[in-house]
C-alpha cells in the first residue's frame, strides 16, 4: 500500500513540474502558433542563473524570482530579435511550422552550447531550500516532503495566477485575443507584437521556474548535458500535446497523467519502457481525441 | 523549363559532391613513407582513449585522460620510450556504444593511432570489438576498463584485455562479505540492466556468490536511462525491508540512488560496487550520506601516506596534471599509463600492434604496477587484476582499509572457484616511477 | 532559359555519372574518407526520405530516427536468425518499415502540426529503448550487422570502409533514382497538391487521408532503408544510435538541402559529414580550449540552421533559382 502511495506521490511531484513545461509551451503556441523547443534550453540556462543567485546569496527565494525574470528577458529576446522576424517573412501563415520549430532547434544547439562552453563540466548547485525528507506515517517516511509540498504549491500558485490572468484581466483578453484573431485585433488597437513578447515573455518565467523545480527535485545540481533537462523538454512537450496544446488546464491535465502513468510504470513494469509508454499514452489520447483531452474541436485548416 | 532546373540541379548535386569530397582529399598528406608501424614515426607513439567526458555518465571517469596524458608527459619529459614521445588522442563517447564505434574508428582511420588504451564501459567496448572488427585488423585495445567476463574470450577478442577484476570476481567477494558480516539480513541489489549487470548476477548466483536479494532492481543504462527518477527504485527498496544494499552500478547511478534515498531516511548497510564507488570525487555535498559504507578497490587507498607507488604518482600529478585532484580516478589513469609504458618498452625497439600484444602475452603478468593483485595476462588470459580489498569510506570521503592501512587482499577467478585471501606481494617499484 | 526535353535517359546518363564519379573518388581517397562517403551516402537516403514527406506530402517528422531504427534493426535481425543474405536483409528493412510507417501513418492522417509533431517526436524518443527491454534485440551493447567484408578478389588493399562506400553509394543512387521517378508521376503530383492546398485537392477528388498514409509509408520505407545502411557502416544496431539527436539532425540536414526540393539532398549529407571536420580542423588551430573542439560542430550547425530559415527558408537552391528567375 505503501508502495502505491509513494508511487502516486512521486508521480504527481513529477507530473506537475512537467504541467509547468507544458505551460510553458502552450503559452509560446498560443501567442504565435510556434513549437518552442528553445524552451527546454531557456529553462536549463535560467536554472544556472537560480544556481549562480543561490551561491552568490546563499537564499533560494531570491534566486527562484531572479531565475524567473532571467527566463522571461531570455525568451522574450528570442521572440524580438528569431522569432518576430522569422514570421513577418514567412507571412504570419499558420501552415508552415516546419521553419519555426527547425529555428528554435536552433536555438537550443546555440543555448546548449554556450552552456557546455561557460559551464563545462563544472555543475550548478541548486539543493532544496526545505527539508527534503519524506514526512513520517506510523514509522514509514513517505515519498512526500516539506520541499515537495512546496513544488507542488509553488506549481499551483502559477496555474492560478496564470489563469486568473488569462481569464479576469485586460492582459489576458489581449493574449487570447492576439492569438485567435491578430488582424482583427490590430484593427481593435492591441499591440499584437507587444502582445506576443509578452506571451514569451511569461512562457520563459515559467519554464525557468519548472527547470528550478527539476533540479531541486532531482539530483540537486544541473550541468549542460544535464538528462532530468531532456526528461523536462520531452515530457513537457508530450503534455502539452496531450492536453491540446492550447489550454493551460489541458497542459496541467497531460502533465500529472504522464507523471502518474510513467511513476506506475517505472515501479511495476521496467524502466525501458517509460519512453514508449509516453508514446503510447499520447497516441492513444490523440487517436480518441486528435486535438487533446482538452483541445479545439474539429481540425483548424491551415 | 522545370525540368531543365530539375536536371541542372542533379548536375550541380553531382558536381558539389564531387568538389566537396576531392578538396577533402586534399588536406591529407600523400600517404608518406610508411614507418614501420601505424601510429608510430620515430618520434612518436601515438595512442586512442574514448570515454564519456561530458554528459552525467562521465562523472570521475573523465578525470581518467588527464592523469594519463600527466604520466605520458612525466615519462615525455624524462626521455620518452627509446626516444619516442608518447601522445594521447582523448574522443568523448558519453557513454554511447554507438559514438565509441564511431569514435574508434575515427582514431584507427583518421587519428592513426597505434592502440586504444583505457577504453571504458562494458557495452560500449562489446560493441565496438565486434563493429570495427579490431581483432582481424590486429588492432590492440589494451587495459579497457571494464570487468565484462565475456573478454575473457582469446578467441573472440583476440586483440583486446581487460584491465579490472571481473564483475564476477566481484560478486563473488561481495557475496562473502555479505554473508559474513551480516549474515541472515535481507540484502538487496540495484544493478545495470546490460551484461554489467549481467555479470555480477552470474557472480551472485547459486553456483558461485550464493547471495539471495529480497529485492532486484535494474536500471537502464544512461542512453535511455532514467537516471533522474531514482525514487522509484528506493520505494521498491524500503517497501521489501532491505538492510543492506548493494549497488552495483556507475558513478551517476549510484550518486543518484544515495541522493534519493536520502530523502526518504532510507539507511541499510550500503555496498557500493567498485565501478561507481568513488562518489566523493563528484561532489562533496554527497558525502555525508556514504560515510561508512563499504565498497572495494585493488589499488592502494589514495591516502596511504607510506605507500611508495602513490606518493610517486601524487608528485607526478602535482607537476603535471595541474589542478586536478588526486583521487582514485587519477590513481586508475596514472597507473593505466604507467601499464602501457612498460607494455611499449617491452614491444622492442621498433614497436608494433602485434609486438606490443606479444609483449603483453610474454611479461605483461611481471609489470610492476600499484595495484594490491596481480596482473594475469598471458598467451591464454586477457584479463587482468583479479582481485579487491573491503574498506569503507572515512570522513573526507576517501575509501580506507582502515586505521593502520594494512590491507587484506581477496582473489578469486570468474569460475566456481572460492574466495581465497591473496598472497600477491607487490613488486617494488621501479626508481622515480620510471620503467627501465 | 530555353527549353530543352530532359527525358529519362537524360537522367539515366546523369545518375550513372554521379556513380562513375563515386567510383573514382573511392578509389582516390584513404579509408577515413571513404568512411565519411559512405556516411554521406546514408545521410542522402534518410533526407530524401524526409523531405519525400515533409516537402511533397507537407506532413511533419521529428521522428525519423526512429523509422531508422525499425530498418536497421529489421537488417540485423533478419541476418541473425534468418541467415539471409545482405539484399535481402535490406529489402526486408525497407518493408517492415514501410508496414510500421503506413501504421503510423493512419494515425498521423489525422493529426496536424504540433500533434504531428509531437507523436513522432515521442516515438523517436521511445522506440529504440525498448531495445533494453527484451533481450533479443541486444540491449544497449546492441546486435551486430556485418555486411560482410570485400570479395576477395578485390585485392589485399581493398579497404572495408571503401566496401561500405561502395554499397551505400549505389544504394543511395538506386533509391534516388526510384524516388524522383515517383515524385513525378500520378503520386507525387498527388502529394504536392495535397501539400499546397488541402481543400482544393478534396475538392478535385483526391483522397486526402489515402494520399497521405501512402507518403508515410513511402517515406518510412526509404528511412528503413536508410536505416539498414547506417547499420552498415557502424556494424553494429543499438540504441544509442537513434538518439533524438539524429531525428534534430536529420531534420537539419532536410532544411540545409531545402525542404521542398529532393535535388538539394547532396548539400544537407555533406554538411552533416564536413562540419564537424571542419570544425575540427578550426579548433586544432586554435587549441586554447579543451572543449571547443567538441562544441564547436554542434554551434556552427545550429548558427547555420538559423541562417538557413531566415536568408532561404526554401533552401538554398530554390533561393539560387528565384534570384536567376527575376
Amino acid at each position: 500500500m505503501f508502495e502505491l502511495i509513494n508511487t502516486l506521490l512521486i508521480g504527481i511531484t513529477a507530473g506537475s513540474i512537467y504541467s509547468l513545461m507544458a505551460i510553458s509551451v502552450v503559452l509560446v503556441w498560443r501567442s504565435t502558433r510556434v513549437v518552442n523547443f528553445a524552451a527546454g534550453g531557456l529553462a536549463l540556462a535560467s536554472s544556472f542563473v537560480g544556481a549562480a543567485i543561490l551561491e552568490k546569496t546563499g537564499s533560494f527565494w531570491i534566486a527562484l524570482p531572479i531565475a524567473m525574470v532571467a527566463g522571461a528577458v531570455f525568451s522574450a529576446f528570442i521572440e524580438y530579435f528569431f522569432l518576430r522576424p522569422l514570421l513577418k517573412r514567412s507571412g504570419d501563415k499558420g501552415a508552415e511550422i516546419f521553419l519555426p520549430i527547425i529555428a528554435t532547434l536552433g536555438l537550443l544547439g546555440i543555448i546548449k552550447t554556450i552552456l557546455n562552453y561557460i559551464y563545462g563540466d563544472r555543475v550548478g548547485s541548486l539543493p532544496p531550500p526545505m527539508s527534503d525528507k519524506g514526512f513520517v506515517f506510523s514509522g514509514e517516511s513517505i515519498a512526500l516532503s516539506p520541499m515537495r509540498l512546496l513544488i507542488l504549491g509553488i506549481v499551483l500558485l502559477l496555474m492560478i495566477s496564470l489563469t486568473l490572468v488569462f481569464q479576469r484581466t485586460n492582459l489576458g483578453l489581449s493574449l487570447r485575443a492576439a492569438s485567435f484573431a491578430p488582424e482583427i485585433s490590430r484593427l481593435a488597437g492591441i499591440r499584437v507584437d507587444f502582445i506576443r513578447t509578452v506571451g514569451w515573455a511569461i512562457s520563459g518565467g515559467v519554464g525557468a521556474t519548472a527547470g528550478i523545480l527539476q533540479t531541486t527535485n532531482g539530483s540537486g545540481s544541473v550541468s549542460p548535458e544535464s538528462f532530468e533537462f531532456s526528461l523536462l523538454l520531452v515530457f513537457g512537450f508530450v503534455a502539452a500535446v496531450i492536453g491540446g496544446i492550447e489550454s493551460l488546464i489541458g497542459a496541467v491535465l497531460g502533465g500529472l497523467t504522464l507523471g502518474i502513468i510513467l511513476a506506475i510504470i517505472l515501479m511495476y513494469v521496467g524502466g525501458s519502457l517509460v519512453f514508449i509508454a509516453a508514446f503510447l499514452i499520447l497516441i492513444l489520447v490523440l487517436l480518441l481525441r486528435p486535438h487533446g483531452i482538452i483541445g479545439a474541436k474539429g481540425g483548424r485548416r491551415a | 523549363m522545370i525540368r531543365t532546373t530539375r536536371r541542372k540541379l542533379l548536375v550541380a548535386s553531382a558536381v558539389m559532391a564531387a568538389t566537396a569530397l576531392s578538396l577533402s582529399v586534399m588536406p591529407a598528406q600523400a600517404i608518406s613513407l610508411r614507418a614501420a608501424e601505424v601510429g608510430v614515426t620515430s618520434t612518436e607513439i601515438k595512442l586512442g582513449i574514448t570515454l564519456p567526458m561530458k554528459g552525467s555518465a562521465s562523472f570521475g571517469y573523465n578525470q581518467l585522460p588527464g592523469a594519463m596524458k600527466a604520466y605520458f608527459d612525466y615519462v615525455n619529459a624524462n626521455g620518452g620510450v627509446n626516444g619516442r614521445k608518447i601522445s594521447l588522442v582523448v574522443k568523448d563517447d558519453g557513454y554511447l556504444p554507438k559514438q565509441a564505434i564511431l569514435n574508434t574508428q575515427d582514431l584507427i582511420a583518421k587519428n592513426k593511432v597505434m592502440a586504444v588504451i583505457g577504453a571504458l564501459g562494458t557495452a560500449n567496448n562489446k560493441a565496438v570489438a565486434s563493429a570495427v572488427n579490431l581483432g582481424r585488423r590486429g588492432i590492440p585495445s589494451l587495459f579497457i576498463n571494464t570487468g565484462f567476463s565475456g573478454f575473457n574470450d582469446r578467441k573472440a577478442f583476440p586483440t583486446s584485455s581487460t584491465l579490472l577484476p571481473s564483475y564476477i570476481m566481484e560478486a563473488k567477494m561481495i557475496s562473502k562479505y555479505v554473508k559474513e558480516t551480516y549474515p541472515g539480513k535481507k540484502t538487496c541489489l540495484l544493478y545495470q540492466d546490460d551484461d554489467f549487470g549481467d555479470d555480477a548476477l552470474v557472480g551472485f548466483d547459486k553456483t558461485h556468490g550464493d547471495l539471495d536479494f529480497a529485492v532486484k532492481v535494474a536500471y537502464p543504462s544512461l542512453s535511455q536511462g532514467v537516471a533522474g527518477v531514482p525514487d522509484s527504485w528506493i520505494t521498491k527498496f524500503k517497501a521489501g525491508g532491505c538492510e543492506v544494499q548493494i549497488v552495483f552500478g556507475v558513478a551517476s547511478a549510484t550518486l543518484y540512488t544515495v541522493l534519493a534515498a536520502a530523502k526518504v531516511q532510507y539507511a541499510p548497510k550500503w555496498i557500493l560496487g567498485s565501478v561507481g564507488a568513488d562518489i566523493p570525487s563528484i561532489n562533496p555535498a554527497t558525502v555525508p550520506y556514504i560515510i561508512g559504507s563499504t565498497s572495494v578497490s585493488f589499488m592502494p587507498s589514495v591516502v596511504d601516506p607510506k605507500d611508495e607507488y602513490i606518493a610517486q604518482f601524487k608528485e607526478i600529478n602535482t607537476k603535471y596534471n595541474v589542478g586536478a585532484k588526486f583521487n582514485s580516478w587519477a590513481l586508475i589513469g596514472m597507473n593505466t599509463a604507467f601499464i602501457a609504458v612498460q607494455a611499449l618498452k617491452a614491444a622492442g625497439k621498433n614497436p608494433t600492434r602485434k609486438s606490443l600484444l606479444d609483449a603483453i602475452d610474454a611479461s605483461g603478468s611481471k609489470f610492476p604496477n600499484a595495484a594490491l593483485v596481480p596482473l594475469n595476462y598471458s598467451k591464454t588470459s586477457n584479463v587482468g587484476l583479479n582481485g579487491y580489498w573491503f574498506g569503507t569510506f572515512n570522513k573526507t570521503g576517501d575509501l580506507v582499509p582502515n586505521d593502520t592501512f594494512t590491507y587484506t587482499v581477496y582473489t578469486t577467478d570468474s569460475g566456481t572457484g572460492p574466495v581465497e585471501k591473496s598472497s600477491y606481494s607487490r613488486p617494488a617499484m621501479p626508481a622515480k616511477g620510471l620503467p627501465n | 532559359m530555353h527549353k530543352r526535353h530532359v527525358t529519362n535517359k537524360h537522367r539515366f546518363i546523369g545518375f550513372v555519372l554521379i556513380g562513375l564519379l563515386v567510383y573514382i573518388l573511392s578509389n582516390t581517397v584513404d579509408e577515413w574518407k571513404s568512411f565519411q562517403g559512405a556516411t554521406i551516402a546514408v545521410y542522402v537516403v534518410a533526407i530524401a526520405s524526409i523531405i519525400l514527406l515533409t516537402g511533397y506530402s507537407g506532413q511533419i517528422s521529428l521522428g525519423h530516427g526512429a523509422l531508422l531504427a525499425i530498418g536497421a534493426y529489421t537488417a540485423a535481425l533478419t541476418q541473425i536468425y534468418l541467415h539471409l543474405p545482405v539484399w535481402i536483409c535490406f529489402v526486408a528493412a525497407v518493408l517492415i518499415t514501410s508496414l510500421f510507417g503506413a501504421i503510423l501513418g493512419l494515425a498521423a492522417a489525422r493529426l496536424t502540426g504540433p500533434y504531428l509533431a509531437g507523436t513522432t517526436l515521442a516515438l523517436a524518443v521511445g522506440l529504440p529503448s525498448i531495445a533494453n527491454q527484451f533481450s533479443f534485440l541486444g540491449g544497449e551493447q546492441g546486435i551486430s550487422f556485418d555486411a560482410g567484408w570485400p570479395p576477395l578478389s578485390f585485392g589485399e588493399a581493398f579497404t572495408q570502409y571503401k566496401w561500405f562506400f561502395w554499397i551505400t553509394s549505389l544504394t543511395a543512387l538506386i533509391m534516388m533514382w526510384w524516388i524522383q521517378n515517383l515524385l513525378r508521376s500520378r503520386y507525387g503530383r498527388t502529394w504536392r497538391a495535397v501539400k499546397t492546398n488541402e481543400v482544393a485537392a478534396e475538392l478535385s477528388g483526391i483522397r486526402l487521408a489515402r494520399s497521405k498514409v501512402l507518403a508515410f509509408t513511402v517515406s518510412a520505407g526509404i528511412a528503413g532503408m536508410a536505416g539498414a545502411l547506417l547499420a552498415t557502416t557502424i556494424n553494429n544496431v543499438s540504441p544509442s544510435a537513434f538518439p533524438l539527436a539524429l531525428s534534430f539532425s536529420l531534420a537539419t540536414g532536410a532544411i540545409l538541402s531545402g525542404v521542398n526540393t529532393l535535388g538539394g539532398v547532396m548539400i544537407g549529407a555533406v554538411a552533416l559529414v564536413a562540419i564537424p571536420e571542419i570544425a575540427s580542423l578550426v579548433a586544432d588551430r586554435w587549441s586554447g580550449s579543451e572543449s571547443v573542439p567538441s562544441l564547436l560542430p554542434d554551434f556552427i550547425v545550429s548558427v547555420l540552421l538559423i541562417l538557413t530559415v531566415f536568408l532561404a527558408p526554401k533552401g538554398p537552391i530554390e533561393k539560387f533559382r528565384s534570384r536567376h528567375v527575376k
